[in-house]
């Protein structure tokens, strides 16, 4: 593996752990989430200022995730106040919000960002093996909850909370619990990028990024972990795919996310399930 | 003096919001989508009614070709993307949007290259001196075009055949179905109306700034979705008072606490904060 | 005997109409009540109340004694009230035995660390099946929920009501919308889960089966209560009678 390569890996594992926070909100909870990056923004930030103030990977990291996760449960709350369409328009609020502030801090850069910041202390194949541990943790996890009897509660909440609650569900302990793990990993993928890069700007963390990271949940399969996988991997990798038409690359990426939620509502996991289920029923039939 | 002017100011661009949402409202009402390619007409709209200018030399015949243009890609729009998935749940209709709009944006950046178009001899920049402050005509011809506008199309909502079927398909679309009214026709008019108001408001943004770029759309429409919300999701009313209050509520803010935040962080902090009080809307809906 | 269900002074308003209007009854353990009235007579709206799905403006709602008017629905919920919809409300994403299943582990979802960390749901299974077979539909267990007929879907609510494990089961028009025959059985399976010790209030429509299967009738007309007693008595009063004349005349000849 060359450095390029090392690096592309890298930056795939991390929007892995991203988009499956998302998808721990969105795909599991169904609770839509128009502002993702701010997390992932807010544990980029943490990340950055801890480092640069000398504490190592280990602290800042964690760091990182708690303030992503504490500030996604202040955010759940708005999703015990409003729903679905509104839920989806705060959330993006949220992430212009964050964009908004940030921007005007002197102390977090502004429009300049940070730059100049520690390394992880390890070599560029030694972070990515570092990134693809947790990684696989965050995928662990994420089946390990779709298995447990709060998989099976989200499930109900994502299907029809007003009856999962007449049937005794919390629904509100449930959905903050979904923002408080989503968005901690977004933050734990912030702060790994903040490493990655050693370099961030605002708009590493605006409504394009919340707006992809939720086209890997949806071109995956919402609520499939390794649909979801698979599309993130497709999604980071394709402009890298279409360099050599670059200045057609967005274009291709905006019509591909079109024309698979036109083609293949359920994503990739959904197109996969209905092959599988007309080849077994011409395996019955014939 | 300096709250008039702020209030003045609030207004010019409230009634330019007031334009863009009206349309994101109607296709709410009637769809209960989230129209985010609405940005891609409004740009469109911008670029034809500046082609037309420089070549004619005539915005009074510009306005309502580039409306009746981008009219008819709206319902084209609408055919083509919205109409298969209306019954999906509502995020694929939303990212399918989303998609559009970012194919739509690199459309015109290979069509009309990344560093937008500009007048050859922008109209209406002469200054007018109104209650003490000189404002353009251009900013006076936003606040009476806007409603002239929106007043004629109360007028024929109410007044015209085509009109109470429209409101009745909002209120009841099976009822009016039963009543012989096809839902089919009056979608592709609210598309075609919807469209071509967008249009009209990018062109109103374009005589301010004397630009128009492939990315034009984005934010006033991230904030078209932000006032239909206010506005309580598909109510009319509600729609044109959030512009307004909307545009007011960023001129004083950028006054007063634009150093904490910038002026769209204060559009949405203002969104949530409404909402987190009246989680329907300022007005609520239907 | 102590009443199971006490609700006293329930008042709702929507806007400015009296939607109740300072209702109280009670129910006693074990009895098989049935609420009648009126289309619009405030009779989804008080059961509605007593779940906690709408807020009364003023209400005094006891369950076995103890004050529940300020708890959410969930709360109420676990101390053993159920209620079923008059519209059929199954999660649609998952099967017939799933919906059930998930009802039965209400214990394992009380708290968010305990549903994190417990996965086995053969207990649960194993109840709901002998639900679903209760019912009588165990046969379409495994069969996704989206496309079953109304008669099954109205069947397996009451079997996810009842995997709550209810004190008191309010059910809002089950028999709404089945056919003759379908009504007929579904109202003897009710009869026969009241008879395992299960309290039952009903609202319905088909006073034929109201007739046929309960104790005790309660009638409410324009947000009053008007009548409250034996099934007869309360059939022959002329203030019912007059509540259903011209108004449910089908329905009271059934």
């Amino acid at each position: 593996m060359g450095i390029y390569e090392v690096s592309l890996a890298t930056i795939v594992l991390i929007n892995i752990i991203l988009a499956l926070g998302l998808n721990m909100i969105t795909g599991f909870c169904g609770q839509i989430s128009l502002g993702h990056a701010a997390f992932y923004g807010i544990g980029a930030y943490c990340t950055a200022i801890l480092a640069k103030a000398g504490f190592p990977p280990a602290v800042t990291l964690l760091c990182g995730l708690i303030l992503a996760g504490a500030s996604g449960v202040v955010v759940g709350l708005a999703s015990l106040r409003v729903r679905e369409d509104f839920l989806a328009i705060t959330t993006m609020g949220v992430g212009f919000l964050f964009l908004g502030i940030v921007r005007q801090q002197e102390a977090l850069g502004g429009e300049l960002g940070i730059s100049s910041i520690p390394s992880a202390g390890m070599s560029k194949i030694g972070f990515m093996l570092f990134v693809l541990v947790l990684a696989a943790l965050a995928a662990a996890f994420s089946l390990f909850i779709k298995r447990s009897w709060m998989g099976f509660a989200f499930d109900a909440v994502a299907d029809d909370e007003d009856t999962a609650r007449v049937l005794g569900l919390d629904v509100a302990a449930y959905k903050l619990s979904a923002f408080a793990m989503g968005t901690a990993m977004a933050g734990l993928a912030g702060g790994l990028y903040t490493y990655f890069a050693r370099f961030i700007v605002p708009d590493d963390f605006g409504f394009i990024t919340s707006i992809t990271v939720l086209s890997m949940v949806a071109v995956g399969g919402i609520g499939s972990v390794f649909g979801v996988m698979a599309a993130t991997v497709v999604l980071t990798l394709m402009p890298e795919f279409f360099r050599f038409i670059s200045d057609y690359k967005l274009l291709v990426y905006g019509a591909l996310l079109f024309t698979v939620m036109r083609f293949a509502p359920g994503g990739l996991a959904g197109f996969l399930q209905t092959a599988l289920r007309i080849r077994k029923a011409r395996g019955e039939t014939g | 003096m300096l709250y008039l002017e702020l209030l003045i100011q609030g207004i010019i661009y409230g009634s330019m919001y007031a334009i863009i949402a009206v349309g994101l409202t109607l296709v709410y009402g009637l769809l209960r989508i989230l129209h985010v390619a609405h940005a891609g007409l409004f740009a469109l709209g911008g670029y034809l009614g500046l082609l037309i200018t420089n070549a004619t030399g005539s915005l009074l015949l510009a306005m309502p070709l580039a409306a009746a243009g981008v009219g008819l890609v709206g319902m084209v729009v609408y055919r083509l993307c919205y109409h298969p998935i209306l019954d999906r749940p509502p995020y694929v209709a939303l990212i399918a949007s989303i998609g559009l709009f970012i194919a739509m944006e690199e459309i015109y950046r290979l069509v009309f290259g990344p560093y937008g178009l500009t007048y050859n001899d922008v109209p209406l920049q002469s200054q007018i001196a109104f209650l003490g402050m000189n404002l353009r005509t251009a900013e006076l011809a936003i606040v009476f075009g806007s409603v002239i506008l929106l007043g004629t199309l109360s007028y024929l909502a109410q007044k015209t055949r085509i009109g109470v079927a429209w409101k009745a398909t909002v209120d009841d679309p099976q009822m009016a179905a039963s009543f012989g009214i096809d839902p089919l026709k009056v979608r592709y008019l609210n598309f075609f109306i919807g469209s071509g108001l967008a249009a009209i408001g990018g062109i109103f943004i374009s005589l301010l700034s004397n630009l128009v770029e492939p990315t034009m759309g984005g934010v006033p429409s991230y904030k078209a979705l932000a006032i239909i919300v206010l506005g309580g999701l598909g109510n009319v009313t509600g729609t044109l008072i959030a512009s307004l209050v909307l545009g007011v509520v960023e001129a004083f803010g950028t006054i007063y606490i634009g150093h904490l935040m910038d002026r769209d962080a204060i559009a949405f902090a203002f969104l949530i904060l409404v909402l987190m009080i009246r989680p329907q809307g300022m007005l609520s809906g239907r | 005997m102590t009443a199971i269900l006490k609700v006293s002074g329930v008042t709702v308003r929507f806007g400015g109409i009296h939607a109740l209007d300072d209702v109280s009854f009670e129910v006693t353990p074990g009895e098989f009540v049935s609420m009648i009235g009126p289309n619009g007579a405030g009779k989804t709206t008080l059961i509605r109340a007593i779940t906690g799905v709408v807020q009364p403006q003023s209400a005094e709602i006891r369950l076995s004694g103890r004050e529940i008017s300020n708890l959410p629905t969930h709360k109420r919920s676990r101390l053993g009230l159920v209620m079923t919809h008059q519209i059929v409300r199954p999660f649609h994403s998952m099967s017939v035995l799933e919906n059930v299943i998930f009802a039965a582990g209400h214990g394992r979802i009380q708290s968010v660390f305990g549903a994190m960390v417990s996965f086995d749901l053969s207990r649960e299974r194993d109840r709901a099946m002998k639900l679903l077979g209760l019912l009588g539909i165990a046969e379409m267990a495994d069969k996704s929920v989206r496309g079953q007929p109304l008669g099954v879907i109205k069947r397996m609510e009451v079997a996810r009501a009842l995997a709550l494990e209810p004190k008191l089961l309010l059910l809002d028009e089950p028999l709404a919308g089945l056919n003759h025959i379908e009504a007929a059985r579904l109202a003897d399976t009710v009869a026969d889960i009241n008879r395992r010790g299960t309290t039952i209030v009903m609202i319905e429509h088909n006073l034929g089966e109201v007739l046929r299967v309960s104790e005790r009738l309660v009638v409410l007309d324009n947000g009053r209560k008007i009548a409250d007693g034996n099934p007869n008595e309360v059939m022959r009063n002329p203030a019912v009678r007059a509540a259903y004349v011209g108004k449910d005349e089908t329905d009271a000849a059934a």
